[in-house]
């Protein structure tokens, strides 16, 4: 299958290096503390964030520093076969772990003694890169929580197929079999928090295909910068004096 | 639109759009630059020292904010205050706040704090009045003064050593509140004042505006002397309540007008829309709105409509515009 | 720089799932004309001296793909929608367009309108995908007229009457191929021009050619709703047509439905369809399977059968009808015959061939109607359409087919281009090359580009290389066929202390050159193998590799890979080891040097000492595989002596093989089983191995038959007694047993290269060598896989990284595939070189010579001349009476005179005369007849 035209063009109509259109709304759960809608494409994710609240369970109570609890799941209707999800699934474990190590690498954990934060991502659409997704919206939720951290962590994803490095695949592209990497980085530090692929690819393909997503993580990075200026501004002029 | 999930019709679309336009400019002539997200750089002259508050770290040199919100420089400090964030007590914050759990000694409140506040027994005024040492049956009859998911407001002690967040209770002031509303809001929407507790004549309500963001609308309280016999008749009443004799005088006692029940729920839905739109919550304003609502004719459950929020946010343009001009 | 607005399209599908594409539209795609002056010109083509600038429509290319492909069409817009579309229908003109697009020269421009914000178009309500994509094309073409202006015009070129009225009303100029090629002003190209079929534009334009024949002669075929639904149900089965190489009259489906292959005899069975269609086969009643196939003899009577070289394994070999089935007609046939219904997909592609003689027309000038006969056997007669009769009557040409018409006996296709002269020995050789799929175009400056500077000679470096060992020291020589150039392997053997032997064999290290990935390697990977045809090389790599930097010649410092055993004097390994190393080899002999040096007693020199310690050892280890069960095949190899001027055969002989030859063979064996060993142990899952499959007892029925008949008995159950009871088939006559190898030689299948991964430990076994697992080492300047080995074990040995292509599974096994491909092309094409070169041969000298009969027909028998080592069939009678006089007697092999005067068994040896024969013009084949 060909997914690079001899053009240059993707399937949808991208070239190999851009990103898909970019959505981000912050405040979307009137309940929670901080929440936000990030869009990739048609990748469309809505993370939740409670806290820091009193621990639950008391027995988890960490003295020194907040305990950071994160729960991923896929809508029902997130596909194009509706099939039921049952929680607790490996996949949901999986991806809630890495969301959960990710953001926990940036939150300043150690000024929320004796609480507890809770991230709740749930994925509405998925049309592949929906850990990126995730990741992206639970770092827009935890600043809107006004939770102290100590870098914005944002991510992408990037793949290889037909010998071209391909940034932020798509379902389809995603389902083509080939390596899908998976980066978070944190920009401001210029550090890698996460770094996720299962297929095997050449060490210096790889790096190729890992700086190209870590591109596109700064590219996000500069969206969601922008995104919470903006949405700072609105509070602030809102509020009036 | 942040928060606001109503169908605004074409021209009220445009209407709120220019209301909030005009917002946008006065504020942006004060101090927009100010403004930071996590990981921005803030300036800061080296050379004189510098102290870093809250919402910042330091990073090869560098100040970086750690939180979203505005830069504050007091002499040496520079910290970052920010919007949406949990409550940040100070001692004396008058705040409202929900029992959620009866312990030894004390009851635990929950306060939008990152953990539970603590109100010890001793910090507590007795119904009786007198100040003593609390006995083992002072203890025993706790779940009298109050109860799990009574709402009561109380003042910030302070830290104890352990880290728990204390509070006090030592007024008459202060208390279980009863017949009326909560209203949860961001704490940032609430600005510490020397007055937290409102008495609106007019319409026989209290207002009191807890600086952790809850907001206690109800039935206006005298706070008289007898007050004491007044808590010592409604702990009987919880009795009788609790055993299941509702007699026919305390129904009385508790039937509060319709009237008065009316307003306070327009003051309840004035502070949602005020809230929602994200302005900052004071009495003149609550009660502006609350005004507006019944000089335009609109039923309660119209508050909640678009039309308010427009009429609501063009009121706060018009408001900032005339005083601004009056500097 | 990207402007994206996001759409949604839904489809559904087979479940009801619906999907949701995002589909980008952007303003950053350029017209590709030079002369804009909005756009980037960059990757521009069309230049401002077109006349007019076509956009084709997809049924345009489909069809007319020949005439798009030569140059004199240019200016071209190809738009993305055409492209899918092609992509879909067709993926070889799909490849064929991209060649011409990607072509330099040609002035072709692909422009993605289906991502252009202005010529994108959504489909309409009810409105069907193909109305849409006409519409997409004429909106681009709009475009492209209003994008340029004045300064060219842009010509939309459809063959469908409904788009071409439309666009027309909506301003753009069109016209139909045949219209735009008359106006071009090039008779030749109308050849080229592929006849519209019944339904297109013009049906009133081409009158009806003969209106006698409008009888349908073939069966509908299904529609496809039907052929789904029916396949589903089982009533139908599907699978790839393959025809029978010898009797194009039979063809087998291999259906996975029912498991066994349904036989299709004649060819109103077969239904117009292709060898290598995908069809839809119906099962005919039980009772029907016999008497189709006495159709299909029947039928048969039109074709004759050519002499041709000796098949040496059961790949080459023609498919054996049952012969029981036939004489006994009262036994229920085990195949199913059947009958095609449908093609699910065609595999028409362009052929070679000539056309068959036929007088001129009255008028030279006018548009002919001739039939072309394919070389390919299998494929049928095709109808084609010419204004240069007379120049085409003499010539091999190409053609490709468009339709086969139920109504039409032969498929009609166009003429592509001529090759030469019939006959021409160039001109044949180019026929073989593609029919063979072989090419033999000289290197592109890129892959000349990867060789190293010349002259080249091995460097410090080298030889200051930690992972290479220096080895000049050692004697080592090299033992190949005389005048043999491309020298990629070399001997040593010394004597050590303690008696034992090191022997160590040393290949050319090609990979030091060819580097994965390189233009270089992807060449080689193509071409997969060398091509050894009689009067020429094509080679895999380019010359100066092939012949100087790789060949481990005489007196000269080359790297090498080596292979390093201790031997005891029994010839037992005690210990392997691999290595780069830098060899100078001492002596290059040829196989007959050898011979002689190892028979002269006289000759005492250390190289000869080395080879006669060698042949012992070779000896024991041959002796000991023979034991194991290896199996001592033989195969009627000839070999010419060509006139160095006019390179005409001057001579024609059996390939004699020496103990030389064994010897080499021999440490080939072994270094290809040690390597084998080590990097399957390194690499379980991506090794390139090669095995030989245990050939069926359906496969050795012919041979046991024969055997029988003569009163042999061959045991078949394992390799080992074959071999045994081969060994003992010895008859009155010495080339009575290598006749006997030479038939179970035939019954084979070859052996294929596969990925490791792919198969189970058990599957690798190689029957013929009896090893449990082998591969190829020895020759990596003339075969790839021999070059992916050398990868593989320096990358065991941790000299180099293994190369991305072995951690894709799909792409190794793509690339064993091709190899096995090419390898298999490789040798038809050098077997289809030798029968050229027979004939040539023969034409001039008619010769009696003695003959072996190998099978017994109803009308006379096969014969098989040892000396030239061609097969061939012996005409008892005229085809008109067949049978009258002669009896066959299939038990016993044996065809007789009815008075029993004369009979002929099989394996019997007959005299015969050869002569070279030409019934028709420009026809010659070779004739046998006994004497």
């Amino acid at each position: 299958m060909e997914y690079v035209t001899p053009e240059g063009f993707r399937l949808d109509g991208r070239r190999p290096m851009e990103m898909r259109q970019l959505r981000a709304e912050i405040g979307v759960v009137s309940r929670a503390d901080g929440s936000a809608v990030f869009e990739m494409g048609n990748t469309k994710v809505i993370a939740a964030v409670y806290g820091p609240r009193e621990v639950k369970n008391r027995s988890e109570q960490l003295n020194d520093q907040a305990l950071v609890r994160c729960e991923y799941s896929m809508a029902n209707f997130s596909t194009g076969d509706r099939r039921r999800k049952h929680k607790g699934d490996r996949r949901s474990t999986e991806i809630s772990l890495v969301i959960r190590q990710t953001m926990e690498a940036c939150i300043l954990t150690h000024l929320m003694p004796r609480s507890q934060i809770d991230i709740f991502v749930q994925v509405l659409q998925a049309d592949g890169g929906t850990r990126s997704a995730c990741i992206n919206a639970a770092t827009l939720a935890l600043a809107d929580a006004g939770i102290p951290m100590s870098d914005l962590v944002t991510s992408c994803s990037a793949g290889y197929l037909n010998n071209t490095p391909l940034l932020d695949l798509n379902y389809v592209e995603d389902s083509a079999g080939g390596p899908d990497v998976t980066v978070g980085i944190l920009p401001k530090l210029d550090k890698v928090t996460l770094l996720q692929m299962d297929a095997k690819l050449p060490m210096n393909i790889l790096e190729n295909v890992m700086q190209l997503a870590t591109e596109g993580c700064k590219a996000v990075a500069n969206y969601i910068r922008e995104v919470l200026l903006n949405n700072t501004k609105q509070l602030e002029f809102r509020r009036g004096v | 639109m942040r928060g606001i999930q109503l169908s605004f019709n074409k021209t009220q679309k445009l209407r709120l759009d220019k209301a909030l336009e005009q917002l946008e400019y006065f504020s942006s002539k004060l101090n927009s630059n100010a403004i930071v997200t996590v990981s921005d750089t803030i300036p800061v002259n080296h050379e004189d020292g510098v102290l870093k508050g809250h919402g910042t770290m330091e990073l090869e040199g560098e100040v970086v904010a750690t939180l979203c919100g505005v830069v504050e420089r007091v002499n040496k400090l520079v910290y970052v205050r920010p919007f949406r964030a949990r409550y940040k007590p100070e001692i004396g914050d008058i705040i409202v706040g929900r029992v959620i759990e009866v312990a030894p000694k004390r009851w635990r409140l929950e306060i939008n704090f990152s953990q539970d506040a603590v109100l010890m027994l001793s910090s507590m005024n007795l119904p009786d009045g007198i100040q003593r040492r609390r006995t083992a049956v002072d203890e025993l009859n706790m779940r009298t003064i109050f109860e799990e998911y009574d709402v009561i407001c109380a003042e910030v002690r302070g830290f104890q050593h352990d880290g728990c967040l204390h509070l006090q209770a030592r007024s008459q002031k202060y208390g279980k509140l009863e017949r009326g509303q909560l209203l949860t809001i961001s704490p940032y929407l609430v600005k510490r004042q020397k007055q937290h507790f409102h008495h609106i004549d007019q319409y026989g309500i209290d207002l009191i505006l807890g600086c952790n963001g809850f907001i206690w609308v109800g039935e206006h309280v005298e706070v008289k002397d007898d007050m004491i016999e007044d808590q010592t008749n409604k702990s009987e009443q919880q009795n009788n309540k609790l055993s299941g004799l509702a007699s026919h005088q305390n129904q009385e006692h508790n039937y509060t007008p319709l009237e008065l029940r009316q307003y306070i729920c327009r003051a309840a839905n004035a502070v949602r829309v005020l809230s929602t739109l994200g302005f900052m919550i004071t009495v003149d304003k609550i009660m502006d709105a609350v005004e507006m609502s019944t000089s335009k004719n609109l039923n309660i459950h119209e508050m909640l409509g678009a039309e308010f929020y427009v009429l609501v946010a063009e009121r706060e343009a018009e408001r900032r515009s005339s005083s601004s001009k009056k500097r | 720089m990207l402007q994206s607005k996001s759409f949604v399209r839904k489809t559904k599908q087979g479940k009801v799932v619906k999907v949701v594409r995002e589909h980008y539209l952007r303003d950053d795609i350029y017209c590709g004309a030079t002369f804009c002056k909005v756009c980037d010109v960059s990757g521009a083509r069309l230049t401002p001296d077109a006349s007019n600038i076509i956009v084709v429509d997809t049924n345009v290319v489909l069809h007319q793909i020949d005439l798009l492909e030569n140059p004199a069409i240019d200016y071209v817009v190809v738009l993305s929608v055409v492209l899918d579309e092609v992509k879909n229908k067709n993926i070889s003109v799909y490849n064929r367009l991209r060649a011409i697009c990607s072509n330099s020269l040609r002035k072709f421009f692909v422009f993605s309108n289906e991502y252009h914000k202005d010529t994108y178009v959504k489909a309409l309500a009810g409105e069907t995908p193909n109305d849409r994509n006409d519409r997409a094309i004429r909106v681009a073409a709009q475009w492209y007229q209003n994008h340029l202006g004045s300064s060219s015009c842009v010509l939309l070129i459809t063959n469908d009457r409904e788009n071409k009225r439309k666009a027309i009303d909506e301003g753009i100029s069109a016209e139909t191929v045949e219209s735009y090629v008359k106006s071009l002003g090039k008779p030749e190209l109308l050849d080229l021009v592929v006849q519209p079929q019944s339904g297109d534009v013009n049906m009133e334009e081409v009158e009806d050619l003969r209106p006698s024949k409008r009888k349908v002669i073939y069966i509908e075929h299904k529609p496809m709703s039907e052929i789904t639904s029916g396949l589903l149900r089982g009533i139908l089965h599907q699978g790839k047509l393959r025809v029978n190489r010898y009797n194009p009259f039979e063809a087998y489906v291999g259906s996975e439905s029912i498991g066994d292959e349904i036989v299709i005899y004649g060819r109103s069975n077969m239904n117009r369809a292709f060898d290598g269609d995908i069809v839809a086969v119906e099962i005919l009643p039980r009772e029907q399977w016999q008497e189709e196939k006495s159709l299909a003899i029947a039928e048969e009577e039109d074709e004759e059968e050519d002499v041709h070289l000796a098949p040496s394994s059961a790949d080459d070999a023609p498919r054996v009808i049952d012969a029981k089935q036939g004489s006994e007609g009262n036994t229920v046939p085990a195949r199913p015959s059947g009958r095609v219904v449908g093609v699910i997909k065609r595999n028409w592609h362009s052929y070679c061939g000539s056309l068959d003689p036929m007088p001129m027309p009255a008028g030279n000038a006018g548009v002919a109607h001739a039939l072309f006969v394919s070389k390919d056997r299998r494929i049928p007669k095709i109808r084609i359409q010419t204004r240069q009769l007379g120049n085409l009557l003499d010539k091999r040409i190409i053609v490709s087919v468009d339709s086969w018409d139920c109504v039409s006996r032969y498929p009609s296709g166009h003429y592509v281009r001529t090759i030469g002269e019939i006959g021409d020995k160039e001109t044949e050789t180019e026929v073989v090359l593609i029919e063979n799929d072989i090419d033999a175009r000289p290197f592109t400056s890129q892959v000349l580009a990867c060789l190293p500077p010349l002259p080249w000679s091995v460097s410090s470096e080298d030889l200051a290389n930690p992972i290479r060992q220096d080895l000049r020291h050692l004697r080592v020589f090299s033992v190949d066929p005389p005048g043999c150039k491309d020298i990629d392997d070399a001997l040593h053997c010394t004597a050590l202390p303690n008696g034992n032997f090191e022997v160590g064999v040393h290949i050319a290290d090609v990979t030091n050159f060819v580097y994965p990935g390189t233009p270089l390697d992807d060449e080689a990977s193509q071409r997969g193998t060398s091509v050894y045809l009689v009067d020429r090389r094509i080679d895999m790599l380019p010359k100066p590799l092939t012949e100087d930097i790789c060949s481990l010649r005489n007196e000269v410092e080359r790297l090498a890979f080596s292979v390093i055993w201790e031997m005891t004097p029994e010839a037992d390994i005690i210990s392997t080891r691999f290595t780069k190393s830098v060899i100078k080899s001492s002596a290059a002999l040829s196989y007959v040097e050898a011979q002689a040096r190892m028979d002269d007693s006289r000759l005492m020199d250390p190289v000869t000492a080395d080879l006669r310690n060698m042949n012992t050892l070779a000896k024991i280890m041959r002796h000991r595989r023979i034991d194991r069960g290896a199996l001592t095949l033989a195969s009627a190899e000839v070999k010419f002596q060509i006139d160095t001027e006019t390179h005409d055969p001057l001579d024609i002989g059996m390939y004699q093989i020496r103990e030389a030859n064994q010897m080499v063979e021999e440490f080939m064996l072994a270094a290809n089983i040690s390597v084998g060993e080590q990097i399957l142990k390194h690499f379980p899952l991506c090794s390139l191995l090669r095995r030989h499959p245990s050939p069926t007892k359906e496969m050795l029925e012919p041979l046991l038959r024969t055997a029988a008949a003569i009163g042999i008995d061959l045991d078949v159950t394992s390799s080992k007694t074959l071999a045994d009871s081969l060994d003992q088939a010895v008859g009155d006559d010495p080339y009575f047993n290598k006749l006997i190898r030479i038939l179970t030689t035939r019954c084979m299948t070859q052996a294929v290269y596969f990925c490791s991964g792919d198969l189970t430990p058990p599957e690798f076994h190689h029957y013929g060598l009896a090893a449990a697992l082998y591969t190829h080492f020895t020759s990596p300047i003339r075969r790839y896989a021999d070059v992916i080995v050398h990868r593989l074990l320096a990358a065991s040995l941790g000299i180099n990284k293994l190369p991305d292509i072995f951690q894709d599974g799909t792409r190794l096994t793509s690339i064993a595939d091709n190899l096995n491909y090419r390898h298999r092309n490789a040798q038809m094409a050098s077997r289809a070189s030798v029968e050229l070169h027979t004939l040539i041969y023969f034409k001039k000298r008619p010769t009696d010579t003695e003959a072996r009969i190998v099978k017994i027909r109803s009308n006379g028998f096969i014969v098989f001349v040892p000396k030239y080592g061609i097969e061939g069939p012996v005409y008892l009678t005229t085809r008109a009476d067949k049978g009258g006089e002669w009896i066959v007697d299939e038990h016993q092999q044996k065809v007789k005179k009815t008075d029993g005067s004369v009979s002929y068994s099989v394996l019997q040896t007959v005299k015969i005369h050869m002569e070279v024969v030409e019934p028709q013009p420009n026809r010659p084949k070779l004739q046998l007849t006994v004497i």
